[in-house]
């Protein structure tokens, strides 16, 4: 736990973020004896700080710095500072994930081939295929205790009242639903409990029944003694040499300090707007645009799932937080069949909302008031509801920039988050609030309220992986085109989104990447 | 009304560093600039918020006390909570006014545009319009003032994020502690 590693070491890898990308890629390298330091912005938190409590936890662990949303999508009304909604601290975003694993789908890895050009989008195959990824899908859902696989052998939670009320009504449309595979133990697993369903697993989970980097990927890679986490360091810049090799990292710690790690390797895995912001803020003579973006593409891409929320009150109580948070799926949309209006598919997810944030999402930003509204908060214990979440379209004009003169609290420009619909993401999201009132109203709904959507959890794209230089930031490995030494290891990677939960994507590649750079500093040709 | 009082002030203040950060929280996530610490107490007087006596009374004028009280239930209607659930929320923010003179600007103001409005369109001030659908009318058109805003985020936060009225929305709050949902109520539904 204790281990320190020198400044001025150029042997080491040094990642930075210690969520799904970077904690995972610290624990494979370490248990393959490759030293790195973990560079992490937020705190270490502890279990104890965790709590079952919506807006305590909200402002306890978010990424809160300063953003903004821009666009003419309604998100950059309702929430203009807030475009995402991931974590500050040391687990990044697997804090706050609901634990939904599933696997990309075959035709997900080639959206170009299968549905030829998309005007107005920037489609690309993925350099890599399902069969590729299928051995890591495996060891990643081992690693992580998914369960409902082969993998774990680890049952299902079992039909919650919320489940059975959405699995009834997609009987009746003759929909497929079903239990969702959680990354979250349902028998005691790898030194971690099973679950006793607090139905707060987006605050963290208290009991530690999910898997997150906090509590597994970064003790596991310290308990080596080849990885120390350095959290509450903020990474102002990635220094290279007049070669274009990466040489280290320049970080301000707690108090302000700075520091340069030197670095034979660097992994960026901060989430796909802090990643591109990185590379953006690291820009030098040699690299004017920014690191590994002789494409134009670092930045850009920009993808969160084409998302929306879908509320049905009943006569009768439900009961929806009595249940983990996603308790199932109903997949009958997830192919790619543009007969129904849109290309690629999307999935309906089971979800509950605590009072507190319904009250917050069920009709968002300033006209959130009023009778109808509260009339239907008084029915809370009546309602069950979706998240929606589907693959949204990587479009170029969908970006992080930097701000040109405001700065934050580190001195670095603040990001510009542009993000608004592909035709493609309308007409999906349409559907679905469509399907989904079939499904309500077949069960017996009194009125079903459509949401709009919020900040996003899943964000993709903006570091994409390509074949071909021109037309991504890294290859097949997560490494950049343009540097050798250069690594990016969390969901910026993605080509297209999928409509799957980003998480075991990301753990996969991760798993994948540490195999890569392990024979690559092998073979010294990093 | 006087123990009640006495009471009420003496819960609040235990409960102050809670929803300060509960607050923060909320304003940060809504991105609100104004910033109403909510503190000290709610202090319940005569079906006004705050006493009349006391100094943001006279600032603000009476006639506030009433207005704001309407005002808040008009956002939030739920016609079976007590208006002490409204007033919680409110009255710290008007005591806070008390020594701020640009929250307290911002309420009187606030509160003076609202009979503005209501005399205008309906000929009375807005606590004497009877109709709901009509006081909304009038709200509707200050929606997106720092007045209104302000004091519906504070609402959203007192009303639904306030763990004496969740059995009443019947809202669990923590579970943890209880050993969660697993045998408690997980799948229980006799409805399907």
């Amino acid at each position: 736990m204790s281990t320190k590693f020198d400044l001025n070491d150029d042997s080491l890898v040094v990642i930075i973020g210690s969520g799904a990308g970077g904690g995972t890629l610290a624990n494979e390298l370490a248990q393959k004896g490759i030293r790195s330091v973990v560079l992490e912005a937020g705190k270490r938190f502890k279990m104890d700080d965790i709590e079952n409590d919506e807006w305590k936890m909200f402002g306890k662990i978010s990424w809160l710095d300063k953003r903004y949303v821009v666009g003419p999508a309604r998100i950059a009304k309702d929430f203009p500072n807030l475009p995402a909604w991931i974590v500050k601290g040391v687990g990044g975003a697997t804090m706050h994930w609901a634990g939904v694993a599933m696997r990309f789908q075959e035709h997900e890895f080639k959206m170009k081939t299968t549905n030829g050009t998309v005007p107005g989008a920037n489609v690309l195959d993925w350099p890599v295929t399902l069969k590729e990824m299928e051995p890591y899908y495996e060891k990643a859902e081992k690693k992580m205790g998914v369960c409902g696989t082969k993998a774990t052998g680890m049952p299902f939670h079992g039909e919650s009242s919320h489940y059975k009320v959405v699995k009834e009504g997609a009987n009746r449309i003759g929909a497929k639903c079903e239990q969702a595979t959680l990354a979250i133990n349902t028998e005691t697993r790898d030194g971690r409990p099973s679950c006793q369903v607090n139905g707060f697993c987006m605050q963290g989970c208290r009991i530690g029944a999910k898997w997150s980097t906090m509590y597994t990927e970064i003790p596991k890679a310290e308990a080596t003694g080849k990885t120390e986490v350095r959290p509450q360091s903020m990474v102002l810049r990635i220094e290279h040499d007049k070669t274009g090799k990466v040489t280290g990292v320049l970080y301000a710690d707690k108090d302000g300090n700075q520091h340069l790690q030197k670095a034979r390797v660097v992994a960026v895995a901060g989430n796909s707007i802090e990643s591109p912001r990185m590379l953006l803020n690291s820009a030098s003579s040699m690299f004017p645009d920014g690191l590994a973006n002789s494409s134009g593409q670092v930045g850009q891409n920009y993808m969160t799932h084409t998302t929306g929320g879908v509320y049905a009150e009943f006569e009768k109580p439900v009961h929806m937080y009595k249940s983990t948070v996603v308790p199932g799926i109903v997949h009958e949309w997830k192919n790619n069949d543009p007969s129904r209006g849109h290309v690629a598919g999307y999935e309906l997810e089971i979800l509950h909302l605590g009072l507190p944030f319904m009250s917050a999402f069920l009709n968002p930003g300033k006209g959130g008031w009023g009778r109808e509204l509260a009339d239907s908060l008084a029915n809370y214990d009546k309602m069950a509801g979706f998240w929606i979440c589907g693959e949204d379209m990587p479009v170029e004009s969908n970006n992080i920039t930097l701000h040109p003169t405001e700065k934050d609290q580190y001195g670095l420009p603040v990001p510009v988050v542009y993000k608004t619909d592909h035709i493609n993401d309308t007409h999906m999201r349409n559907h679905a609030y469509d399907r989904s009132k079939e499904l309500f109203d077949a069960v017996g709904a009194l009125k079903v309220n459509n949401l709009p959507p919020y900040p996003a959890s899943h964000n993709m794209g903006t570091n994409r992986m390509s074949e071909h230089a021109r037309d991504g930031v890294v290859n097949r490995w997560g490494q950049a085109h343009d540097i050798d030494n250069l690594f990016v290891s969390d969901g910026s990677q993605f080509t297209t989104s999928g409509t799957e939960n980003p998480t075991l994507t990301i753990v996969a590649l991760a798993i994948r990447q540490a195999d890569y750079i392990a024979d690559q500093m092998k073979k010294k040709a990093i | 009304m006087n123990k009640n009082k006495k009471d009420l002030l003496q819960s609040a203040s235990a409960k102050k560093g809670k929803a300060d950060e509960v607050c923060m929280n909320r304003r940060r996530f809504l991105s609100k600039t104004g910033t109403y610490a909510v503190a000290a107490s709610a202090v319940v007087l005569g079906g006004g918020l705050f006493a009349p006596d006391s100094y943001a009374a006279k600032k603000i004028g009476e006639k506030a006390n009433t207005t704001l009280l309407k005002m808040a239930r008009d956002i939030y209607p739920h016609d079976t909570l007590e208006d002490k659930y409204y007033t919680q929320v409110l009255t710290p923010m008007i005591q806070a006014a008390a020594t701020d003179d640009k929250k307290l600007s911002e309420l009187a103001d606030g509160a003076k545009s609202l009979d503005q409005i209501a005399s205008q369109q309906f000929g009375v001030s807005y606590i004497d319009i009877k109709s709901e659908k009509d006081r909304v009318s009038v709200l509707k058109q200050i929606e997106s003032s720092p007045f209104f805003q302000n004091i519906k985020g504070a609402l959203m936060m007192g009303i639904y994020n306030n763990p004496d009225l969740w059995p009443r929305f019947g809202y669990g709050g923590s579970a943890w502690e209880k050993g969660g949902y697993i045998n408690r109520g997980y799948n229980d539904i006799d409805w399907i």
